[in-house]
């Protein structure tokens, strides 16, 4: 009852802040309908559920019949082997076999182009990203598949800036590409090794076309690895559903603020003081601080969420599983509060809920996605994004829409309630050794003891 | 009903409270009077159970409220010095997380708190915003805030200061009024005429100790001796100074620039003396202030400062 009666009159005094309630209620879903529309090209989601192709140019800045004239005369001189009769077609390999993939041609629909014409499409937006084939790329990915040798071979992807997220899924995939390119050769240096072990001489290299002849297979096994560019997806997202859940996960960071803020505000203001006096315990002031912020972040996630629904169109497919991770997210918020609520009324200052509130949140927001995918960061800087408790929840709530099941969303629902658990274990033991009033007393003048 | 011994509090190398020892009776308005600073608010703040003594032992109808803080702070109402309360809640949502607090609710919590706004006199401004009212009003509310669950104790501190006098008139009305309902009141104060007009017993405390105590009267027995007037004549001669000065009954005169201060033992009686000895010599006065002893005065006696430095 009295743990009750702190509650709402926390809630009537936030209530009454129309600051307060501007930041954490309207601005999130003012800024989620602003960053969803203007942000609409950057996502390659679609509101049919299906993916939407991205387009490339591919520019070949080599040339085939000489690269390969240059291989065998090349060959036969350093190896003394005639590689005529083996039949390995790297062209054939990244177009065929690679980009016209299932699974890379479910996201990617290239045409090949003039490098200027390329750039010209690129600028035009009429293409997301120009890949670009180097100069000797036909002798060079000879080399690395048929030989003991390794040349490298530069693969360019030039991007719009307008276009970052189908930009970097075209670079996801080119990784895979490589990766799945140095697998074979990883597997090609094996056999050359065994071949020269067992003195089989160019016998050896008969088996050779047997490997090259599974390429297909194995490009058929290259699972495009474009997770971290949508997030893990079975679908894209759209912009809409990025930045609902980015702003949502986002903007609960400001209940914990202002959670932080609570305590010594209590302090400040004598009420503290008059709460102990009228039997009122630690542990229930702290449980009322803790019940606020779970409230005013629930109801912001609440609010999001119907918002998003009815407005922006937002499809959450698993209510049940939104409503178990919104209330495990709104945990690991009040704990944030009752953390800094509890190191704000130690250090009897609000320096660090300023902090919080000014720096500290719009950082989390940065790490963990909200302000745009964490893959468009530098990699160092995607190292750190695991301190971000929004950054746990964003993941979480996009694997729902993109129909993920609840084993799927469990890791993210284990972080945020043994976060919040640990915060609010360390906000009671902080706030618990602090003495029980620091009573405000007028300047002491009284003898030295 | 309250009983303070030999009570102490430090804060770090500072003596805030320094081993003060008294009685507050049932049915009293007992008065802790001294300068700010003087360790009147830590006093309270120990009574009130919101921060332990270094030392001493505080005794509530029989039992230490350190031992069992439970059965003093039911019967307790704190009118702290600063004013706590939610200044963007109204004043009728104020009282109402008051009244649960301390497990008042439903039809109960209501009569008490319109019993209480009839009290402080804030019946037709309860549904404003705290925050919109005056400095009286908010001081007011303090008080009932501290009053819903009819304490025994109410424990006032300085609930009076930085108001208009109107509000002040109203606020010592009010604590008289809550006494004669029977409630016991502690009431500390540096304002020396609150403390004369309100309490029926005074602590006078200074630098964390109590230098003296007990009725109005008894505190002004140490300086009945010393009415003080104070005259402005027209001019100053060696000769009027040696007449006043053996008038019987003065005691002591000085000369604080343009005015005389003659010290006596019975300023009305001396008065007459005065005005004649002046004609006398043919002197004129241009004003006369006659300053019977008092609390400020006990308290310039006992520490040599004034109540207000």
């Amino acid at each position: 009852m009295k743990i009750l009666s702190i509650i709402i009159k926390d809630f009537k005094t936030i209530l009454s802040d129309k600051q307060a309630i501007i930041i954490t209620m309207l601005m999130p879903l003012i800024l989620m309908t602003i960053l969803s529309m203007a942000l609409k090209g950057s996502f390659i989601g679609s509101d049919d559920l299906k993916v939407e192709k991205i387009n490339i140019a591919v520019v070949k800045k080599y040339n085939e019949n000489n690269d390969n004239a240059v291989f065998e005369k090349s060959m036969k001189e350093r190896l003394g082997i005639d590689f005529d009769s083996i039949e390995v077609n790297p062209e054939k390999i990244f177009f065929k076999d690679f980009l016209e993939s299932d699974k890379v041609s479910e996201l990617l629909s290239y045409i090949v182009e003039e490098e200027n014409e390329a750039i010209k499409l690129l600028n035009e937006g009429r293409v997301s990203a120009v890949v670009v084939l180097p100069d000797k790329f036909i002798y060079d990915m000879k080399i690395n598949l048929l030989t003991p040798f390794r040349n490298n071979v530069n693969i360019k992807v030039l991007t719009h800036a307008d276009k970052t997220v189908a930009g970097e899924i075209v670079k996801s995939v080119m990784n895979s590409y490589i990766n799945s390119m140095s697998s074979i050769i990883i597997g090609k240096n094996v056999l050359i090794e065994s071949v020269s072990a067992n003195d089989l001489g160019e016998s050896g290299f008969d088996n050779m076309e047997d490997i090259m002849e599974g390429m297909s297979s194995l490009m058929e096994g290259i699972n495009v690895d474009i997770e971290k560019a949508i997030v893990e997806g079975k679908r894209s997202v759209n912009s809409a559903e990025y930045y609902t859940v980015a702003m949502m996960s986002m903007f609960i960071l400001f209940a914990a603020g202002q959670g932080g803020r609570m305590l010594l505000e209590e302090k400040d203001n004598q009420t503290y003081q008059r709460m102990i006096i009228a039997d009122i315990t630690k542990t229930h002031v702290l449980a009322g601080k803790f019940f606020t912020v779970f409230l005013i972040a629930s109801i912001q996630i609440i609010i999001m969420i119907l918002f998003s629904y009815f407005a922006l169109k937002v499809r959450w497919t698993d209510f049940s599983m939104v409503f178990l991770l919104s209330i495990t997210s709104a945990f690991a918020v009040a704990g944030l509060g009752i953390f800094i609520g509890s190191l704000t009324y130690k250090m009897g200052n609000y320096k660090l809920a300023n902090t919080f509130e000014n720096v500290i949140i719009q950082i989390m927001a940065l790490l963990g996605g909200s302000f745009f995918p964490v893959d468009l960061l530098p990699e160092i800087v995607q190292k750190f994004s695991f301190l971000s408790l929004n950054g746990v929840a964003l993941k979480g709530f996009l694997k729902i829409i993109l129909g993920y099941s609840l084993a799927d969303i469990s890791e993210n629902i284990l972080i945020l309630a043994v976060t919040g658990a640990l915060l609010t274990i360390l906000g009671i033991i902080i706030f618990s050794k602090e003495e029980s009033a620091n009573v405000k007393h007028s300047k002491i003048t009284s003898v030295k003891a | 009903m309250l009983k303070v011994e030999n009570l102490y509090k430090n804060y770090g190398n500072i003596r805030a409270v320094d081993g003060i020892s008294f009685e507050v009776k049932r049915g009293e308005v007992f008065g802790l009077l001294g300068p700010n600073g003087a360790g009147k608010s830590t006093t309270i703040s120990i009574i009130s159970t919101l921060i332990p003594p270094t030392k001493g032992e505080i005794i509530f109808e029989g039992e230490s409220i350190f031992k069992n803080p439970k059965n003093i702070r039911q019967k307790l109402g704190v009118v702290p010095q600063d004013i706590a309360l939610y200044p963007t809640l109204s004043g009728y949502e104020n009282l109402r997380f008051w009244g649960n607090l301390y497990g008042l609710k439903g039809q109960e919590l209501k009569q008490r708190i319109n019993e209480t706004a009839d009290i402080i006199g804030l019946h037709e401004r309860l549904k404003d915003k705290v925050e919109k009212y005056s400095g009286g009003m908010k001081r007011r509310l303090n008080i009932g805030a501290a009053l819903l669950h009819m304490p025994e104790l109410l424990i006032m501190d300085e609930p009076t200061v930085g108001i208009d006098p109107q509000s002040r008139s109203h606020i010592l009305d009010t604590v008289l009024k809550l006494n004669d309902r029977g409630i016991t009141i502690i009431y500390t104060t540096h304002y020396m005429e609150e403390a004369e007009n309100l309490c029926s017993r005074i602590c006078i405390m200074d630098e964390g100790k109590i230098i003296a105590s007990g009725t109005q009267q008894e505190l002004v027995e140490l300086v009945k001796e010393k009415t003080q007037i104070n005259i402005k004549l027209d001019s100053i001669n060696e000769s009027i100074i040696d007449g006043l000065k053996n008038i019987p009954g003065i005691i002591d005169a000085k000369i604080d620039e343009d005015i005389i201060i003659l010290y006596g033992e019975n300023g009305d009686i001396l008065l007459a003396q005065i005005i004649a000895k002046v004609s006398e010599h043919k002197n004129r006065i241009r004003s006369i202030d006659v300053k019977k002893p008092n609390l400020e005065a006990v308290f310039l006696h006992l520490t040599g400062k004034a109540l207000r430095d």
